[in-house]
């Protein structure tokens, strides 16, 4: 049952929000309890199992580090210094192995189902190396939907309760709604619990501004989805299956198609996500700030898939580079390389971590390892060369201030992100690199690939809506907000056309092959 | 009378519903088809150019029928006159609002409903997404419809839309295309039935329920297709007909197979049938339709000259198309 599909808008989302708004304030989150396992379990079936699970673990390892912590705090102040140090030393060793386990349990999961193919498929390609011709058959497991949501979630969890900075559930069914919460259990975002727990469990008053507001959200979804995405989808699916067909121009299409389908696809499902939830008065992260205007790769993952780049900032990279072994490392650096490399290499090795957690986590295979070192390269190249670049010219500060470089560095990020979505997209690296080579064909032959002169003419009037739109986003503006001050035939004129652009210019029905949820798969 | 603040809420969001349902039935109607050729897939639309209650058989179904059953064949032979209302995809769903909308202008005789709709659904939809997509495609044509917003112009908004056209082969496309398979048994039996979605069922019974309310008499059968039929779908066919007390003739099982060659009858082997195989499922179910039900012999009757006429023009074309198949299939 997808987000944007008829069952969905039309039946469960109604009724799930009547059962909500109906039922006594106390008993809401049963209404949305039941409503994300009936989802679950129509997604994934009997894999909800693994959901079930995974919940239960995360449970009782929060409630076990409450515990831990109410009994510190309860035995510690009476002891002298001596054995309250000793005392809080094995508290935090027991927490902190703790947390280790439940999240080697959960992350076993996730590589059992997730990535043991890939894991298996790769050692087999070295053991064939070998003479023996030692071979291991390669296992066919089905990974349920939104398991590395999940996962990556209940992990969140576990860790937020061991810092303290969040209080654990006391009872299963609440870890369970946190993990399973419709919304984001498919594509994210990936919410924590301090921060969305407090309106699911006790959920505010059905409002009718919080109603409408979200409701509104879902058809800016629903726009982006269905009239861009999947119109989108048809060129993109014909160019990057068939490359070799098709003109250097076609491919050039092909790859800002693909990045405007990504970019209306994935923040068109996070908008009907998090309007979803917010007429349930569950206040979701946000994924997106507008990232084609980064002026930098960082800025750029620091405004697309914003949840995914906190949390990997948050959980593995801020932890890596303080943990001792990389303590270690960098005085090992320091004597070695000096004191700038001794600092910087540990960042760097944190950073090289982070990028190929980014890249596997996108899928299990090596054009998705590629994909993370592209970025971290890029990264990495803009640091190392800006000392050179402010020799070689000395008034760049004062450039970079100006409007016209400001506008050179969201071209030249726009450029490298395309690239990177060409990689990201191709059929392999070596598919990859041979569309690269094919942008030097001719660029004669026909672009009407599969879509026809209209389409193309939707595809660039919906382009340019999505950039006005950001661009007022990026102002501060709220659309919803300013369209809510309107006169009311003002306002439903808005949303009726909005509802009628996407009956008439969606790309549903016998001529058009919709796409599944790309994100999903992740 | 003072209302709550919720009761004014609900009430504008009714407002707000009625006023876009008006304006999507609206919409809808502009972007219909300007004419009845372009309403359907293959030629089903033709149906509505026929003449007023001019039509005794209604074959309907999906493309295995509409390049399985020659209803001009019918008439040529036997005076019968016939229409094959099929199309690509077409689901159960979709014919029993087609139905209804047929009932408006002809009141057939007979109902020769083919099966296989019963068991089509798109790879990537569950039941319940077919179902109701097809079911809300026909309650709002603007979802129907929708693409026909890249055909429309200032010049054809506003025109009155022309539904007289009518199609010589009655529904019916011949396919002189030869993609042969070898004659494998594709009805083994496997011992299993293969039950028809519970929502499927409701709406056969929908349609049979309507047909018997016309007066109308209604016979199942399946057009020959060694993919996608197999003797557990006949079996699960084979049950509703018996519980619902309705004939079923499986041209597929070795008892009724009209004699189809696979190697020579399929334009794509085995899905569906090209003219050769369709005048062998027409004549097997013309029979049928003969031995079984009191139709009229329409030839040479007032009111039913057009139909003289297309006949005409079918045997026209029929030489030539003969030539051109058999020549595809090697056949000397």
């Amino acid at each position: 049952m997808a987000y944007n599909s008829f069952p969905y808008l039309c039946i469960f989302l109604p009724l799930c929000w009547l059962a909500w708004a109906l039922l006594p304030q106390r008993y809401r989150p049963v209404a949305l309890l039941g409503g994300s396992l009936v989802f679950y379990w129509l997604m994934a079936g009997t894999y909800t199992v693994w959901l079930l699970l995974a919940a239960a673990l995360t449970w009782a390892l929060g409630l076990w580090l409450g515990r831990l912590q109410d009994l510190q705090a309860a035995t510690t102040p009476a002891l002298d210094p001596g054995a309250r140090k000793a005392a809080k030393k094995s508290f935090t060793a027991l927490q902190k192995s703790l947390v280790a386990g439940g999240s080697v349990a959960l992350l076993g999961l996730l590589v059992w189902l997730k990535y043991l193919p890939f894991l298996v498929r790769t050692a087999n390609s070295l053991l064939a190396r070998l003479p023996m011709g030692w071979q291991i058959a390669t296992p066919t497991l089905v990974q349920p939907v939104g398991l590395s949501f999940f996962t990556l979630m209940a992990i969140s969890y576990l860790v937020d309760v061991r810092r303290g900075t969040t209080r654990p559930a006391v009872h299963y069914w609440q870890v369970l709604l946190y993990l399973s919460f419709w919304p984001h259990v498919v594509e994210g975002p990936f919410d924590r619990w301090g921060q969305i727990s407090p309106a699911l469990l006790d959920p505010p008053k059905p409002d009718y501004r919080a109603f409408t507001f979200g409701v509104q959200r879902i058809l800016w979804g629903m726009m982006k989805k269905l009239i861009l995405a999947d119109r989108a989808n048809m060129y993109v699916k014909a160019v990057f299956d068939d490359w070799t067909q098709y003109s250097g121009a076609a491919v050039v299409v092909g790859t800002l198609l693909y990045t405007l389908q990504l970019y209306a696809e994935f923040s068109g499902c996070m908008d009907m996500v998090v309007g979803a939830a917010e007429c349930f008065g569950v206040p979701l992260a946000e994924n997106f700030r507008q990232p084609f205007f980064s002026r930098s790769i960082g800025e750029f993952w620091r405004r697309w898939h914003i949840t995914l780049g906190a949390w990997l900032r948050e959980y593995l990279f801020q932890p890596v580079i303080v943990s001792k072994p990389m303590l270690r490392f960098g005085k090992w650096c320091n004597t070695r390389f000096g004191a700038a490399l001794g600092r910087s290499l540990p960042v760097w090795a944190g950073l090289l971590l982070t990028w190929l957690a980014i890249g596997l986590w996108h899928g299990a295979g090596w054009l998705y390892v590629v994909y993370g070192l592209y970025y971290f390269f890029l990264q990495w190249l803009g640091q190392a060369a800006e000392p050179t670049l402010l020799r070689l010219l000395p008034r760049l500060p004062q450039w970079r201030e100006h409007r016209i470089y400001r506008l050179w560095q969201v071209a030249r990020t726009f450029v490298l992100v395309n690239l990177g979505m060409l990689l990201f997209r191709a059929n392999g690296t070596r598919a990859a690199l041979d569309m690269l080579a094919s942008l030097r064909r001719p660029y004669t032959d026909s672009l009407l690939i599969k879509l026809d002169i209209r389409d193309l003419w939707v595809l660039a009037v919906g382009a340019l809506v999505l950039l006005a739109v950001d661009l007022l986003h990026e102002r501060g503006v709220s659309i919803r907000a300013t369209l809510a001050a309107r006169p009311l035939p003002l306002r439903w004129a808005v949303y009726c056309g909005g509802m009628l652009a996407v009956m008439i210019f969606g790309a549903y029905g016998d001529n058009y092959d919709p796409a599944a949820f790309i994100y999903a798969q992740f | 009378m003072t209302l709550k603040t919720w009761q004014k809420n609900g009430l504008r969001m009714v407002a707000f519903l009625l006023v876009l349902l008006m304006l999507v039935l609206a919409v809808g109607h502009y972007l219909m088809p300007q004419s009845n050729r372009y309403l359907e897939g293959y030629t089903a639309g033709g149906i509505l150019g026929e003449d007023f209650d001019t039509i005794d058989v209604l074959v309907l179904g999906d493309s295995n029928a509409a390049q399985g059953i020659a209803p001009m064949k019918w008439y040529d032979e036997h005076g019968i006159t016939g229409y094959t209302y099929a199309a690509g995809w077409m689901s159960m769903y979709n014919l029993y609002y087609r139905l209804k909308q047929i009932y408006e202008e002809q009141n057939p005789q007979v109902v020769v409903l083919c099966t296989a709709p019963a068991y089509t659904k798109k790879g990537s939809e569950t039941t319940m997404q077919s179902a109701l997509g097809d079911i809300a495609d026909e309650l709002l044509p603007l979802l129907r419809f929708h693409d026909n917003w890249k055909y429309l112009t200032p010049g054809n908004l506003l025109t009155e839309k022309d539904y007289s056209w009518r199609d010589v082969n009655k529904g019916y496309t011949p396919i002189t295309d030869v993609a042969g398979r070898p004659n494998t048994d594709y009805m083994y039996d496997t011992g299993v039935s293969e039950p028809i979605p519970l929502l499927v069922q409701f709406y056969m019974q929908r349609i049979l329920q309507l047909c018997a309310d016309h007066d109308s008499q209604v016979v199942l059968i399946t057009v020959p297709a060694a993919v996608g039929w197999n003797l557990a779908r006949h079996n699960g066919i084979a049950a509703f007909a018996e519980a619902n007390d309705v004939p079923y003739v499986d041209f597929n099982m070795a008892d009724q197979n009209p004699g189809i060659d696979w190697t020579t009858d399929t334009a794509d082997g085995g899905t569906h049938l090209n003219w050769l195989g369709a005048q062998k499922v027409t004549e097997a179910l013309g029979n049928y339709l003969l031995t079984h039900y009191d139709l009229e012999d329409h030839r040479g009757q007032d009111g039913y000259e057009s139909w003289d006429g297309d006949a005409q023009t079918y045997r026209d074309q029929r030489t030539d198309i003969q030539t051109r198949v058999t020549q595809n299939a090697g056949i000397v």
